[in-house]
């Protein structure tokens, strides 16, 4: 995911310029966005961590792909 | 505490088998200046860090090599699925099969297995950082290296996103340096390490 990307670099940066406005700021938006898109993917593709149980009524977690064999499957 | 996600930090689909390039590549999981080394590193290094930023940094870092052992393995699997057994024989990646089959196990290019000498966790932040910043030279190095014995497009593609990753470690690090500098006072000119002063004796 790109905005997962994002907030990581962003975040690496903050934590050597934890005062950085433009950054933070930055930082608020990709978040944001980050929080729709993962919960979109949690109800189309299932489970990407342990706290995204959705309503399929099975433990999703245990599916396939695996991320080293996201091509395969 | 950490938490897993079940994705890489970035996409790898690499379509054709080399067992070749994956005995070369494997020394970035186990080698001396791979990933499994770089977590551990960052991660341990913690606990002596006498600066707030700084521990974040090893933390965020340190988490991020977690995600790129995760990588190299990825391309090391993808280049040994659906191997015939003339691929093993033909390609230099027999003395490995012959003890891992095509498990992931965290050697170097000459199959020597990880070890933990590799790396230092001094409890001295300028010991320690130096070293920090001189480990993602290295490990963008041996990036560069594989770059040169590759010309497959899928493998580059995820090699050069990693490399990437040491140039700005590299730069948050010379960053946590110049932050434990500053906090340093007057008495403490030639750096010596501001993480441990003994607790004067008592009778």
């Amino acid at each position: 995911m790109v905005s997962d990307f994002v907030l990581l670099e962003t975040g690496l940066f903050l934590d050597t310029h934890p005062d950085n406005e433009d950054a933070l700021a930055f930082y608020r938006e990709y978040l944001k966005m980050r929080k729709e898109a993962a919960a979109e993917y949690a109800e189309k593709y299932g489970m990407l961590t342990p706290m995204d149980l959705n309503e399929t009524g099975t433990w999703q977690w245990v599916k396939s792909p695996w991320p080293w064999d996201i091509e395969e499957a | 505490m950490w938490m897993y996600e079940k994705k890489l930090q970035y996409p790898i689909k690499v379509q054709n088998p080399d067992p070749g390039i994956a005995k070369i590549i494997i020394t970035q999981l186990g080698g001396p200046d791979g990933e499994s080394g770089a977590a551990m590193r960052y991660l341990s290094q913690r606990y002596a860090m006498p600066n707030d930023m700084v521990r974040a940094v090893l933390t965020d870092i340190g988490t991020e090599e977690l995600g790129h052992m995760e990588m190299v393995s990825t391309i090391v699997h993808q280049l040994t699925r659906n191997l015939r057994m003339s691929d093993i024989e033909n390609s230099g990646f027999a003395p490995y099969f012959v003890d891992h089959t095509v498990g992931i196990y965290p050697v170097d290019a000459s199959g020597v297995p990880f070890n933990a000498a590799s790396f230092q966790s001094t409890g001295d932040p300028f010991a320690d950082l130096n070293e920090d910043m001189a480990a993602e030279q290295k490990a963008r190095l041996t990036y560069d290296n594989i770059l040169k014995l590759t010309d497959d497009p899928d493998v580059r593609d995820a090699i050069t996103f990693l490399r990437q990753r040491e140039i700005v470690h590299y730069q948050r690090f010379g960053e946590s340096l110049e932050k434990i500098r500053d906090g340093l006072n007057s008495k403490n000119y030639y750096a010596y390490n501001p993480a441990f002063i003994p607790r004067p004796e008592t009778k």
